[in-house]
């Protein structure tokens, strides 16, 4: 009775009628009829087979024949429920035997047309109205891998946006790029961004970093691709948005959920090596040499290492175990995310109150990382002002170990034991760093012994929050004011903690205490003002940003520490060395967007904005920048289309743009002087200048691109079609051009360079099965992005841009050079006549794009009764990669390739000989110089040997779960709903045979397609996650 | 409505732009001076020490290597691979590779910049200092590289594409630059205190030996092709200018002050010796002499010999260059001798590790005698040439802590002496390098390129003939001048000779 009065209340006579009726017919014997009808659709008027007619709250199911008839058993005062996929759900009541009804259901155009999407400055726009495409990613797809870093929940989910995880340490970077790169320039803006990373806006506000957000907050994730759509966010926006919004509570009761989400990650794709040969050299064993050169193993027990101070000599036994040794260096993570939140509202006021405590193990030992997460967002309304405010605070612990342990293992032999040396403290362990089987220092020392001592502390803490205020002046105005703060705190240790030992075992105690204070302001004032004439609507928005950038870094470390365990910079020998740097960068703008419709189906936008920012001289720092776009719904326009039951929406969009962009980062227009080299001595200063030559004259550049596209809804809705082609030419790029360093400069800073991209992308998706029980949709996103180099400074055919990452004029960046060897055209490797082996060509080869150009997300959800089974696939395709790990493998003896001649010399399998020049036969006979270490390091110094196709198909996300059916649930007041599931990541990944590196997906130092030594091996993550909500 | 609009509008923009340039007016560095901000006396001393750094580290390793006197253990064996293995195209790369012409054109464009200043407010000491050593590196890279600009170098952005000049044209130009240097040197006043050269601390007669000496070198240089009427000129007007050269006691030496800290010790001593905490870097571990030098000291009963290196169960052990035998016990780490340093001489200096702050060596006073005793003997100056010659190695001795006592009877040796050589050059060349071994090493390679003296063996790694020439111009270059570096011809290590090579 109580529960009817509170509906009551609601003030809805229907819905306390149904209900009554409900309670009563649940109270008194039923009469049983029969319920005829035909299914319509009220557009067209054609029938429509296969709509599903449900009594409300049983089992009992009919589905409408091929001329969309039914025939159903009911009661009297039952609800039917009438479904079709693409149309809005209907009711019907029941009321007396062999009735006839007919049942026409509306279109439910939410699903493409009515679609609102966060568009630039926060506002919510109709999707039909964008002449840009824009993607949005929901809470439960964000979700479906429940990944503790948001960007990591997008992979493979929008056509267009590549996101790569840099390694498998915990809380790993996260590379974003949307729509391929613009920018030749490497180096970060004041805000850490870098510059061909979208901006971030939450809420309305742009913010630097979105990494640690909690991904339970997010209500949705709007991609607005290309600068196009985020025109109005000015130079940042040139490389597209990610609009994320939060969540807010709902008038109505107060929901309370709550969430637990364990999983557990082991590494699974190790550089494969050769498990026959030992420890030695030159096929001698040695038990202090760590390279893989020794005699094959045979079984015997051998030393290992020296005597340890008591006498005992430690043994081996000399044979490679079943079991990868490698993998006891890395133990389970284990993840774990727990969330709470509460929500709810009335007329005037809304609440959202979270928390989240993620704590991560890694699978590195005593990798560690913990996260705080607090949000609070409300808002209340006061008649025509309308109030609304965010805060979210962010703690973040990470303690880890650089580099170190992964860095020696894949160098040691197939016998090496890691369970001997774990000990490392005891004075008598092989261990230990006196008694260690090898002397050398550096990443060479006992792993364990690097994980105990050297470690990277961290602790950051992000307060980020919004004030908004919004004026209803009349009915066609609104005044719009928000303002915004990111703050973020980073302290950070990195110490070696000191072991005094013999030489190179020793190991120096050193310490570098680092803080990094960044302040963004941001505001935003807003007017926007819309009327209709007749079928035409206008709507006029004007504003104007200030925002402020501010940043301190200072650091203070010591290189000789004097004591173990006491990690001071007081506690040392030598000078104190530190320093600090403040950066500071303003900007302001005046923007404007007008959009103009006729009759809700033709849309036509303008956007404009004028930026002054301080990095540029006085003369050069105001820049204008235009964009115009149109949207055209065709399936409104011309009425015959829609009468086509085959195409129920339409809509073509085109749109072009010319986006300022600014990458500089503050005080670069002048050469600053700075002490190096070990100055000052004491008193004794002296400055040197730097040597990027500056160029006070530098200008914004400029990205011009244009874009058309498609979306449309075919049969019925049943299938959904994306596409667009866009062009982006990028111009004289602000970059650090390199230069003949004759010049006395390493680069200089320039206008210049020129890239340009063409893209495709297309987005399909559908219901493949839609029954009653199961509904099983797939989707697919494709991105092909052929991206060309037009022109470098000065004329030249290429750039660095790191390591084997080139720039050449007419290719993809960034592009593979590496050097292979001498090929006869053919493809077959020439050998040296004399001393057969293979001879390195004088020249490096291309070997390919390291950005893959193809991209494919396939996302498969089916679901049936409470059970969802979501899969997320990833692959790209096209790209290479390179490792810089292969090649100590081939030096230190443990690549395959190095036993697989016997270590003895042998003909270079499918080689030539030049008999002269361009003739070439055969070598069948003409054994290398050797088979062993200089042989072999020389062959592992050819890059094209360590580098790899970067293809790759991998199942990214898993999600199997299942909702607790509410009838479980009834009788009881406390829980609402129920879920259990299991989730996974990289469950499997198909890659190149070519591949013997790695995930594919991995970067290093922001270059695509470089693995280093550095990287930890890929993980795989399984575990189980529960929500329940009250 | 439209007016509304256009009043909003105007507010805005109206309040904007009056604030606008002050608010936007924080571009100027706060963490860091600009050139105006400071005196040259501040510049000064960070451009010759970045200069001596190249000279003492980068250059004198290549030398090490490439003029006989360094190899590596077995445990050094993947080290300094490509040295050993003259792998001109590694040598050249970004990456990997040794940038011995970004590195040398960063420190004329230094010095350069010290010049203009100095011009422009007539400072002559500073552009005479800067002229000298600019001259010294452009002269170093055309030994290096052969045909490299000069008219167009370090012009920042106002020649992007600098053109090459030959390298006897740049030869002649360096000399010159060298020339106008000590001209202005000796023009300036008075030199202040605080005047931070921490090469010769203000003496300008020492600089304008230290000029001459350099112009000598450049001139023995191209003893080897006929260059008379050029080289007699030059020298004469040497001996016009008169300052003369640098004498025994008189060392190009750069000492900033440094300090016991990590970064700030000698950067030899702490590249090739100790770290601050005084224990043995991965260079100490894994470089060896190599035999034919411990040959060539032993046939002399050199006494540098135990200065210099710690005997392996009392005698001393050297290694091949390039590494033949991989593996080979002999050739261990602990069965080879290292260098001798103070902590492997009861903390006394010896040999060329005499302190963590000993300056550092860029031109020494027993080069300088040893390059006067060679222009003595061509008959290019006057002198004793037998005089200068031991001068030289008394000065070797001195400097590498031989006791005063064994000079004497060293110097009586019918393998020493100069009055018993067959060949008085080839003596006079041994003896320098002998005694330029680790210090300035390049000078030997030099030397061997010039004259084939002494003849080291050359690399042992396999596969391998003939003995690198020159460098191969740097990708860098490759990649942003193209053009003129293939108007060069042929750029083949082995190969292709430097202009003053026979």
């Amino acid at each position: 009775m109580k529960k009817i009065i509170l509906k009551s209340k609601a003030g809805s006579l229907i819905t306390l009628l149904s209900l009554a009726t409900l309670l009563i017919s649940s109270h008194t014997f039923a009469q049983r009829i029969h319920v005829n009808g035909q299914v319509f659709d009220s557009y067209s008027r054609q029938s429509l087979p296969g709509a599903t007619i449900q009594v409300k709250g049983s089992a009992a199911t009919s589905v409408a024949d091929a001329d969309g008839k039914f025939r159903m058993y009911a009661e009297i005062g039952d609800i039917l429920l009438v479904r079709y996929i693409g149309f809005v759900e209907q009711e019907i009541e029941a009321t007396e035997d062999e009735q006839q009804v007919s049942i026409y259901l509306k279109e439910n155009l939410t699903e493409l047309s009515e679609v609102q999407v966060t568009a630039a400055l926060g506002f919510s726009r109709s999707a039909k109205e964008l002449g840009s495409s824009a993607q949005i990613v929901d809470a439960d797809e964000l979700n479906q891998g429940k990944t503790v870093n948001p960007l990591f929940g997008l992979s493979s989910k929008v056509a267009g946006l590549r996101i790569n995880m840099y390694d498998s340490k915990v809380d790993p970077a996260a590379q974003v790029v949307l729509r391929g790169n613009r920018s030749l320039q490497r180096s970060s803006g004041i805000d850490g961004r870098n510059p061909n990373e979208p901006i971030y806006v939450v809420d309305g506000v742009p913010i630097p970093n979105i990494s640690r957000l909690n991904p339970n907050d997010i209500e949705s994730i709007t991609v607005l691709k290309g600068a196009n759509a985020a025109a109005l966010y000015g130079s940042e926006g040139v490389n597209g948005a990610l609009m994320i919004t939060t969540k807010k509570g709902r008038k109505g009761e107060g929901i309370v959920r709550i969430s637990n989400t364990t999983t557990f990650s082991n590494v699974y794709f190790l550089p494969e090596a050769q498990t026959t040969y030992g420890q030695g050299n030159n096929g001698v064993y040695s038990p202090t040499t760590f390279e893989s050169w020794g005699p094959a193993f045979d079984g015997s027990s051998r030393p290992f290492g020296s005597p340890l101070p008591d006498g005992t000599q430690p043994m081996l036994i000399y044979a490679a175990p079943a079991r990868d040794n490698r993998l006891d260096l890395f133990q389970t993570g284990v993840n774990v995310q727990n969330d709470v939140s509460f929500s709810g509202g009335d007329d005037v006021s809304t609440y959202f109150l979270s928390a989240q405590y993620v704590t991560q193990s890694g699978i590195i030992p005593k990798d560690q990382n913990d996260r705080v997460n607090l949000r609070f967002n409300g808002s209340r309304d006061f008649k025509k002002l309308k109030t609304s405010y965010n805060f979210n605070f962010i703690n973040n612990r990470k303690d880890v170990t650089p580099d170190g342990p992964w860095i020696g293992s894949y160098r040691m032999p197939a016998n090496f034991d890691y369970g001997m040396i774990r000990d490392w403290e005891d004075l008598n362990s092989p261990g230990n760093p006196n008694n260690y089987f090898i002397p050398n220092g550096s990443w060479l020392r006992n792993p364990y012994f690097l994980i105990d001592n050297i470690r990277d502390q961290s602790n950051q803490q992000i307060l980020n929050g919004k004030i908004e205020l919004n004026y209803n002046v009349a009915p066609w105005m609104d005044v719009l004011y928000r303002v915004g703060m990111y703050s973020s705190s980073d302290e950070i240790r990195s110490f070696t903690n000191k072991y005094e030992a013999e030489g190179t075992r020793n190991t120096p105690g050193s310490v570098n205490d680092q803080s990094i204070f960044y302040r963004r302001l941001n505001s935003d004032l807003i007017i926007s003002l819309k009327k209709d004439f007749g079928d035409f609507s206008n709507r006029l928005l004007i504003g104007q940003n200030i925002r402020t950038d501010y940043r301190k870094t200072q650091n203070v470390s010591a290189s000789n520490l004097l004591y173990t365990d006491i990690i001071n910079q007081s506690s040392r020998q030598g000078e104190l060395a530190g320093g600090s740097a403040i950066t500071e960068q303003r900007s302001l703008a005046v923007y404007g967007e007008y959009v103009a419709g006729y009759k809700d189906l033709l849309f036509v936008t303008f956007t404009g904005r004028n930026d002054w920012i301080s990095t540029l001289s006085r003369e050069n720092r105001s820049y204008f920048y235009p964009g115009v776009s149109a949207s055209f719904v065709a399936s409104d326009a011309i009425p015959a289309l829609r009468q086509m039951r085959k195409l129920s929406y339409a809509k073509l969009y085109t749109s072009w743009n010319k986006t300022g962009n600014v990458t500089l980062t503050p005080y670069q227009l002048n050469n600053a002087y700075t002490q190096s080299n070990g100055f000052p001595f004491g008193n004794n200063i002296g400055f040197l200048p730097g040597l990027t030559n500056p160029n006070p004259n530098i200008m914004p550049e400029f990205v011009t691109s244009y874009e058309v596209g498609f979306q449309m809804g075919l049969f019925n809705h049943r299938l959904y079609l994306e596409g667009a082609y866009v062009y982006s030419d990028a111009d004289g790029q602000i970059s650090n051009a390199n230069i003949s360093r004759a010049t006395g400069y390493n680069a200089m800073l320039v206008n210049s360079g020129r890239m340009t991209n063409n893209i495709i992308e297309l987005t399909v998706s559908g219901d493949v099965i839609r029954t009653m029980d199961w509904n099983w949709n797939l989707g697919f996103n494709f991105t092909h992005t052929n991206n060309v180099v037009r022109e470098l400074y000065g004329g030249a055919d290429f750039r660095q841009n790191f390591r084997q990452s080139y720039a050449f004029v007419g290719d993809q960046f960034p592009m593979l050079w590496v050097s292979d060897y001498q090929r006869a055209p053919d493809g077959r490797v020439v050998v040296d006549a004399e001393t057969g082996d293979p001879i390195v060509a004088p020249d490096n080869v291309k070997l390919g794009p390291m950005v893959p150009p193809y991209m494919l997300g396939v996302t498969s959800r089916l679901e049936y009764k409470g059970f969802s089974l979501i899969a997320q696939f990833d692959g790209r395709m096209g790209g290479w990669f390179y490792s810089e790990t292969i090649p100590p493998m081939y030096e230190f003896g443990t690549h395959p390739i190095t036993a697989a001649y016997g270590r003895e010399a042998f003909v270079w399998p499918n080689s030539v000989i030049e008999t002269s020049p361009g003739v070439y036969v055969d070598n069948t006979d003409i054994l290398t110089s050797g088979g062993g270490k200089e042989f072999w390091t020389r062959q592992g110094a050819v890059q094209s040997n360590t580098a790899a196709k970067a293809d790759f198909f991998k199942l990214r996300e898993l999600n199997l779960s299942y909702t607790l059916p509410n009838k479980l649930l009834e009788g009881q007041k406390l829980v609402r709903s129920a879920t259990v599931g299991v989730v996974a990541t990289n469950l499997f990944v198909i890659t190149h045979s070519s591949n013997n590196i790695g995930d594919p997906e991995y970067l290093y130092n922001n270059t695509d397609g470089y693995y280093s030594f550095r990287q930890v091996p890929p993980m795989r993550t399984v575990g189980f996650t529960v929500n329940a909500s009250f | 409505m439209k007016k509304i609009n256009i009043k909003l509008l105007f507010v805005l923009l109206a309040s904007c732009f009056m604030a606008c340039d002050e608010f936007l007016d924080v571009n100027s560095n706060p963490n860091s001076p600009i050139g105006d901000n400071l005196p040259l006396s501040a510049k000064l001393p960070g451009a010759l020490v970045s200069i001596t750094n190249q000279e003492v580290l980068q250059l004198n390793q290549i030398g090490a290597f490439w003029g006989g006197y360094w190899g590596t253990n077995n445990e050094g064996i993947n080290q300094f691979f490509d040295l050993k293995t003259y792998n001109g195209q590694n040598i050249r790369s970004q990456r990997e590779g040794i940038p011995v012409w970004e590195n040398g054109y960063n420190n004329i464009l230094y010095f350069r910049l010290i010049q203009n200043e100095a011009e422009s407010t007539g400072q002559l000491f500073y552009a005479g200092t800067s002229k000298i050593m600019q001259g010294m590196m452009f002269l170093r890279l055309v030994d290096m590289y052969n045909n490299i600009p000069f008219d167009d170098a370090a012009k920042g952005s106002e020649v992007i594409n600098p053109a090459y000049e030959p390298g006897q044209v740049v030869y002649q130009k360096a000399v010159s630059l060298i020339s106008e240097g000590i001209e202005d040197v000796k023009a300036s006043g008075t030199i202040p205190s605080n005047h931070g050269d921490v090469l010769f601390q203000g003496n300008k007669s020492l600089w304008a030996k230290f000029g001459n000496t350099l112009k000598l070198r450049a001139l023995i240089r191209q003893s080897e092709k006929n260059e008379t009427q050029y080289v007699n000129a030059e020298i004469q007007k040497i001996i016009t200018e008169g300052s003369g050269f640098l004498m025994a006691g008189e060392l190009a030496a750069v000492n900033p002050g440094y300090l016991n800290t990590n970064g700030k010790m000698n950067p030899f001593w702490a590249a090739y010796y100790r770290d601050v905490q005084g224990n043995t870097t991965a260079n100490y571990q894994s470089i060896r002499p190599t035999i034919y030098l411990l040959e060539q000291y032993q046939s002399k009963n050199d006494p540098r010999l135990e200065r210099l290196y710690v005997p392996v169960e009392g005698s001393y052990r050297g290694v091949i260059f390039g590494n033949s035998e991989a593996g080979n016990p002999i050739f261990e780490r602990n069965a080879t001798s290292a260098f001798r340093g103070p902590r492997e001489n009861s903390n006394q200096a010896t040999g060329i590790f005499h302190n963590w702050n000993q300056s550092s060596v860029i031109l020494s006073d027993f080069e300088s005698l040893f390059l006067q005793a060679e222009a003595v003997h061509r008959g290019w100056i006057a002198g004793d040439v037998s005089q200068l010659y031991q001068q030289a190695i008394a000065r070797s001795f001195d400097y590498t802590k031989v006791p005063e006592a064994s000079l004497s009877g060293y110097l009586a040796q019918s393998a020493v002496a100069l009055a018993d050589a067959q060949n008085p050059l080839e003596r006079i060349i041994e003896q320098k390098w002998l005694a330029l071994n680790s210090i300035s090493s390049i000078e030997a390679w030099n030397d061997f390129r010039r004259l084939g003296m002494p003849n080291y063996p050359a690399t042992a790694a396999s596969g391998i003939t003939g003995r690198p020439l020159r460098l191969m111009y740097p990708e860098t270059e490759r990649g942003t001048n193209l053009e003129q570096v293939e108007a060069q011809g042929s750029d083949r290590m082995l190969q292709d000779k430097v202009w003053w090579m026979p």
